[in-house]
C-alpha cells in the first residue's frame, strides 16, 4: 500500500529512500526557495532575481523522482552530465539543459548581462571627476584581494579563493563569469552566495556608511565641472579603452567586449538596438539567470562543506570592499581639500547603480543640497572597469601561486 | 608565488591598468576637444 503511494507520488517517496540528510535538506531548501520568493514579492530581495530562484530552488527540490535505471533525480537540470551521447540524450528530456548548456556554461549569460549593464552607463560621468573616480574604484576592489588570501588559508585552492573573491568586486555577472573561468566546480554556490548579498547590500551598506562617515562629512557639497564631451569623443575613448583592455586581458574578452558594446550602442544612439539591450536581452538574461541558478540548488550540491566557508567570505569580501571604498574616499578628500564627498567611495564597490543610489540617499540625508549623484556614478562605472580587469588579471595569472 | 606577494602584485597590476585605461579616456577626451577647439 505504501509503495503504491510512493510510487503514485514520487516527490514525496523518494524522501524515504534517500539518506537522511540528503531528505531534510530537501525540504530545508523547499522552505528556503519559498521563503526567497516571498522576499522577492515583498521587495526586501531583489524581486528580478529571488522570485525565479526561489520557485526553481523549490521546484529542483521537490520534483525528484526515480528515473529510468533507478537513478534519483530531476526533469530539470542535469549540471554534471559532460559525455557527448549523454548530453545529446538528456537535452531531450531535462527541459532546462539547452539553457544551461548553450548560455550558461560558456558565460553567454552573463555576457548578455553585461552589454545591458554597458547600456545603463553613461561614459560622460566617469570625465567630471576621472582620477577621483578611479581612484575610489580602485580602492573599492580591496575586499576581492583581501579575500583571495583569506580564503587560501581557510584552506581554498588558489583558484577557488580567487573566484570567490571576485564577490568583493559586486558584480553578479562577473562573478559568475571568473568562477566559470577559475573554479567550475564551485561555480554554483559562489554564484548563488553572491546574489543573495548583492540583493541584501542595498539593505546592509547604508548601516556601513553612517557608521563610518560622520554627518558632516556626508553632507558635503562638491564643486566639480561636467565637460562638455562630443558624442564623437565619447564614441572613439569607448572603442579605444575596449581595445585596450582586450590586447591587456585576453581571458576578459568577452566581458570587455560585452560591456563595452553596450557602452558604444548607447553612444552612437543606435536606438534599436539600444532598446533591445537595455529591455529584451537584460531581462531575458536575468530572468534565466535566477531560474537556472534556482535549479542548480539541490540538496547535494549545497551540503557541500565547502558552501560554509564561502558563505563567511562572500559576506566578508563586499564588507571589506566597501571599507576600502569608504576609505579611497576620504583619501580623495584629503587630497582635494575637502572638495569630496567620502559617500561617494561606496559607489565605487560598483553593483550599479545599487550603490550610487545608496551614496546620494545618505549625502541627501546629511544635507539636501548634497549633490553628488553624476559623481557617484562615475565611480560606479568605474568599479565595474576595474573589477572587469581584476578578474582578467586573475584568471591570467593564478597559476603562479604555488 | 606566495599568496601575499601575489595578491599584492596583482592588486598593483590591476591599479595600474585601471589608471592607465583612464588615462586614455581622458587623453582622448582631451585630444578631440583641442582639434575642435
Amino acid at each position: 500500500m505504501l509503495e503504491t503511494l510512493f510510487n503514485v507520488f514520487p516527490g514525496i517517496g523518494t524522501l524515504f529512500v534517500q539518506e537522511p540528510l540528503i531528505a531534510f535538506a530537501r525540504l530545508a531548501f523547499i522552505g528556503l526557495g519559498f521563503l526567497l520568493a516571498y522576499l522577492g514579492f515583498k521587495r526586501t530581495l531583489e524581486p528580478l532575481i529571488m522570485v525565479p530562484m526561489g520557485l526553481g530552488m523549490m521546484a529542483v527540490n521537490a520534483g525528484v523522482m526515480i528515473l529510468e535505471g533507478g537513478q534519483i533525480g530531476t526533469l530539470i537540470i542535469s549540471p554534471l552530465v559532460s559525455d557527448t551521447d549523454a548530453l545529446m540524450n538528456i537535452m531531450q528530456i531535462d527541459f532546462l539543459q539547452p539553457i544551461y548548456n548553450f548560455t550558461f556554461v560558456n558565460s553567454l549569460v552573463a555576457c548578455m548581462l553585461f552589454m545591458g549593464i554597458g547600456t545603463m552607463a553613461d561614459i560622460s560621468f566617469i570625465l567630471a571627476r576621472p582620477w577621483a573616480s578611479i581612484t575610489v574604484a580602485v580602492c573599492a576592489e580591496l575586499g576581492t584581494f583581501v579575500t583571495l588570501v583569506i580564503g587560501y588559508y581557510m584552506g581554498l585552492t588558489p583558484n577557488q579563493a580567487a573566484a570567490v573573491g571576485t564577490i568583493g568586486g559586486a558584480d553578479g555577472p562577473m562573478v559568475l563569469f571568473g568562477s566559470l573561468i577559475m573554479a567550475k566546480e564551485l561555480f554554483v554556490p559562489i554564484s548563488i552566495i553572491a546574489y543573495l548579498y548583492l540583493s541584501l547590500t542595498y539593505a546592509g551598506y547604508p548601516y556601513l556608511v553612517r557608521w563610518l562617515i560622520k554627518e558632516e562629512h556626508r553632507g558635503i557639497e562638491v564643486e566639480y565641472d561636467f565637460p562638455d564631451v562630443t558624442p564623437q569623443a565619447k564614441f572613439v575613448f569607448t572603442v579605444a579603452a575596449a581595445g585596450l583592455l582586450c590586447l591587456l586581458l585576453p581571458v576578459a574578452t568577452p566581458l570587455i567586449l560585452s560591456f563595452f558594446l553596450g557602452v558604444a550602442i548607447k553612444e552612437a544612439e543606435i536606438e534599436p538596438y539600444q532598446k533591445l539591450l537595455e529591455n529584451t536581452v537584460t531581462y531575458s538574461a536575468t530572468l534565466l539567470l535566477g531560474l537556472v541558478l534556482g535549479v542548480l540548488c539541490d540538496a547535494g550540491t549545497l551540503l557541500d562543506p565547502q558552501v560554509a566557508i564561502l558563505v563567511v567570505l562572500g559576506i566578508t569580501a563586499l564588507a571589506i570592499s566597501a571599507v576600502g571604498g569608504i576609505g579611497g574616499g576620504y583619501l580623495v578628500w584629503k587630497l582635494s581639500n575637502g572638495n569630496y564627498n567620502p559617500v561617494i567611495g561606496i559607489a565605487g564597490v560598483s553593483c550599479m547603480p545599487s550603490t550610487a543610489k545608496i551614496a546620494q540617499r545618505e549625502a541627501f540625508a546629511a544635507s539636501p543640497h548634497a549633490m553628488i549623484m553624476p559623481l557617484a556614478m562615475g565611480a560606479s562605472i568605474c568599479g565595474v572597469i576595474v573589477s572587469a580587469i581584476a578578474v582578467g588579471v586573475f584568471a591570467s595569472t593564478i597559476g603562479l601561486v604555488n | 608565488m606566495n599568496i601575499i606577494v601575489y595578491a599584492a602584485t596583482s592588486y598593483l597590476i590591476t591599479a595600474v591598468i585601471s589608471f592607465a585605461v583612464i588615462g586614455v579616456i581622458v587623453g582622448i577626451s582631451k585630444l578631440l576637444s583641442d582639434s575642435n577647439a
